[in-house]
């Protein structure tokens, strides 16, 4: 503005004041007149100076673009896929619980899905092939196969089918031509019905639908349908034998789908070589399936669903009759058992309502029959029994008889001979003169010998002669040598035996102890003998040093003839290592008459 | 291998089907003429190294005043026109069939083929009206079915316009309507 400025010049040689207020007044008049556009050209001035996206407009401008962009093509994601990829990649190296936590909800859902279609799938598989092998169906169909020579699977089809994708053709929808298809090699002339697909395609649209390019979807004829999916640039037309089901379309949908992503560039350049398509085979494969009636028949679906059932019922029919068969084992062996018994005679046995019945004799001495039965095995609930009692005369019930009817004391013991009852030990009279009366009259016993019962003792000194009867002086194998427990041993036999003496002497009792001395089998009987006697008598001798009269006193030398008994022979062998004590007692010749009366 | 869609269009009774008849390998019986209008056949042609197969969308003839559907004619790599050299007028409704087909497929080579040229004494073709047909942008030649002359040729000069022809314009795919 220099014609502005010119006055102002000049008049600046005027007062300072005025010029001042007249500048002021003027860039006043400036903002008036101008401010507005002034502050427009300094941000354009500004824009231009820096001429490139300040973060905060990008930041403005981005979400918008995005979208834009995307909405336009799929150049915004193939551009970012490496770096989206190369991120995830990084984010899982440095910390892959994120990603992990992150994706978490998708794939529990994901793997359960997997998990229950490859069930299902293994399901139907079993299904079919039980189906098929054991069903009055599937056998009849083994029949007509063997009968007019066509394989079993080519039967199976030719009734089971109900639909088989047989052909799938990828189409380029403007021209026509054919991309891709499989199987290969199926359909010789697959360009030609591709081309002719889209030509009835369009024959359709063009007929029923002008100028609204519906799309024909699937056509019929016989028991062949073709489907037709269509997208952009590209269709996909499935020949289809049989009933298609309604999942169909929609798998051939998003084939469809994926191959306008996959192959976006050669759909659009396509110009006649389908080279290019050779990849989509794979995704056209997925879509060529056959399912058999099995795998979808509605009519029984529910039944054959559960097909599995019948392996689960012949393996518990197995294991029933396995179970049986098992039970019945185990009742004949105890039956046998029973039978061997003593006491015990099965008459009769048999099956019945479910449960065993017995009847048999059983001598009340007998085994509990149940017991027995049990411990073999047997489920003794399932088992009715009637045992009519009987007295037996095995040799075995006789002894318990005995033992029963004369209740024999500890010293006592019975055996038979033939049907000779015989007693050994030692036993008050009164027992000696009542199992001499009883015994006879048992069943089964001829006679009874008691010779070798020698005449107890009275009740006092019983105790005190059982406990030193119970005595063993322990020696070292080969050893006559008293070693401290062995003396130990002979010093509490001794306290006994003073004790004895002082109550045989108020009985008037004659009484005399006889040590008897033992060896293990280990070495010859003579020596054992020797042994075995030099142990007696030093036992004897000890004895004699700790007060007992001498003449109380005998020793008799077993060796290894007459063993101590125990299971172990480890354990006989140094129980027999020994010296033991046996009480001799009666009573005094002038108390004899009177003891015996009593 | 490389595909080529050809549409083969004339005015009815040009004798085009039974031309190519001897020549091309067929699936669909003519019947497909009277139903869905259009009967697809393919020709193998070999041009160098490559092998093209052509096909050919035989569109049925149509009196002048019925248009060929567009559906058909489009993404056309190459048009065989079809005329009869014993009748004018399907000489001169070359042109505007040209137009039609043009509209649809965009300019894509063509060829014309005069044919019944076996009638010589019918023969109507002056030299003037196959100079007029080279300046209106077709590849003219006599055929004839009954002979065969000039078919392969016609295939031929097709398979190579084809693989030289710059690619075609782009044609947009329909928008859907009623979605």
């Amino acid at each position: 503005m220099p014609d502005d400025g010119a006055p102002l010049t000049e008049s600046a040689g005027g007062t300072r004041d005025v010029a001042e207020v007249s500048v002021h007044e003027l860039t006043e008049l400036r903002d008036l007149l101008f401010g507005a556009e002034r502050r427009q050209l300094d941000e354009l001035r500004r824009r231009l100076d820096t001429a490139e996206l300040t973060p905060e407009e990008l930041a403005e401008k981005l979400p918008q673009a995005i979208v834009q962009r995307s909405a336009r093509d799929r150049q915004l994601g193939i551009a970012l896929a490496p770096t989206v990829e190369n991120a995830i990649r990084e984010s899982v190296r440095r910390n892959p619980r994120e990603m992990a936590t992150a994706i978490f909800p998708v794939l529990g859902p994901a793997i359960r899905k997997a998990i229950a279609e490859t069930m299902s799938g293994l399901v139907n598989t079993i299904n079919r092939a039980i189906e098929h092998s054991l069903s009055p169906q599937g056998i009849r169909w083994r029949i007509e196969s063997w009968r007019t020579g066509v394989p079993f699977a080519q039967i199976v089809m030719r009734h089971a089918l109900v639909y088989r994708v047989e052909q799938v053709l990828l189409v380029h929808a403007e021209t026509g031509l054919l991309l891709a298809h499989v199987p290969d090699g199926s359909l010789g002339d697959a360009d030609l019905v591709s081309s002719m697909l889209t030509a009835i395609g369009d024959f359709v649209n063009d007929s029923f639908e002008p100028k609204k390019t519906g799309e024909l979807r699937a056509f019929a004829a016989g028991d062949l349908t073709v489907l037709v999916e269509t997208g952009p640039r590209a269709n996909i037309a499935a020949v289809v034998r049989g009933t298609p089901p309604d999942s169909l379309p929609a798998k051939l949908q998003s084939t469809i789908e994926t191959i306008h992503l996959e192959w976006c560039d050669p759909l659009t350049a396509f110009n006649g070589d389908a080279a290019a398509f050779t990849t989509t085979r794979p995704l056209l494969e997925d879509c060529v399936e056959t399912v058999l009636a099995t795998d979808t028949r509605a009519k029984s679906a529910g039944l054959r669903r559960f097909a599995w059932v019948i392996p689960v019922l012949l393996l518990l029919a197995g294991g029933l009759a396995w179970r049986t068969a098992r039970a019945n084992r185990q009742w004949s062996a105890a039956l046998a058992r029973l039978d061997t018994e003593p006491g015990i005679a099965v008459i009769r046995s048999e099956r019945s309502d479910g449960k065993w019945r017995i009847t048999g004799m059983r001598d009340p001495l007998a085994v509990n029959p149940s017991v027995l039965m049990a411990s073999r095995g047997v489920d003794t609930n399932e088992v009715v029994a009637h045992w009519e009692p009987y007295v037996s005369t095995e040799p075995a019930l006789l002894l318990a008889r005995a033992r029963h009817v004369l209740a024999p004391p500890g010293g006592i013991t019975l055996s038979l001979k033939g049907d000779t009852l015989v007693a050994s030990g030692r036993a008050p009279a009164f027992w000696i003169i009542r199992a001499d009366g009883l015994a006879p009259a048992l069943a089964g016993v001829g006679a009874v010998d008691l010779s070798h019962v020698t005449p107890g003792l009275p009740a006092i000194m019983e105790p005190i002669a059982a406990e030193i009867e119970s005595q063993r002086t322990l020696f070292a194998a080969g050893s006559d040598a008293l070693d401290q427990r062995a003396v130990s041993s002979i010093a509490t036999v001794a306290a006994k035996l003073r004790e004895l003496v002082k109550a045989a002497d108020a009985n008037r009792y004659d009484l005399t102890i006889q040590v008897v001395g033992r060896a293990d089998p280990t070495g010859t009987e003579k020596d054992n003998l020797a042994l075995s006697r030099r142990r007696a008598a030093v036992v004897r001798d000890r004895l004699v040093s700790l007060g007992i009269n001498a003449s109380r006193l005998s020793i008799d030398a077993s060796g290894s003839g007459d063993p101590i008994p125990a299971d172990a022979s480890a354990e006989r062998a140094r129980l027999n290592r020994s010296a033991s004590f046996t009480i001799r007692a009666q009573p005094s010749l002038n108390a004899n008459v009177a003891e015996r009366q009593r | 291998m490389i595909q080529k869609k050809v549409c083969m269009v004339g005015v009815f009774a040009t004798g085009k089907t039974s031309l190519v008849q001897r020549f091309v390998h067929s699936l669909f019986s003519t019947k497909y003429h009277s139903t869905v209008g259009v009967k697809i056949d393919r020709k193998q042609v070999q041009v160098g190294t490559e092998q093209v197969n052509l096909l050919l969308w035989d569109i049925e003839g149509r009196t002048a005043d019925q248009e060929i559907p567009e559906s058909y004619l489009k993404g056309a790599h190459a048009v065989f026109y079809v005329a009869d050299g014993t009748r004018r007028e399907t000489i001169d409704q070359l042109f505007s069939l040209r137009d039609h087909v043009r509209s649809a497929a965009g300019d894509v080579p063509s060829i014309v083929a005069l044919n019944k040229h076996d009638l010589k004494d019918q023969w109507i073709v002056t030299p003037a009206d196959t100079a007029k047909l080279i300046t209106g942008g077709f590849h003219a030649l006599t055929t004839s079915a009954k002979s065969g002359e000039g078919v392969e040729d016609a295939f031929r000069w097709l398979a190579t316009a084809t693989l030289t022809a710059p690619p075609t314009p782009t044609v947009q795919p329909p928008v859907r309507h009623g979605n």
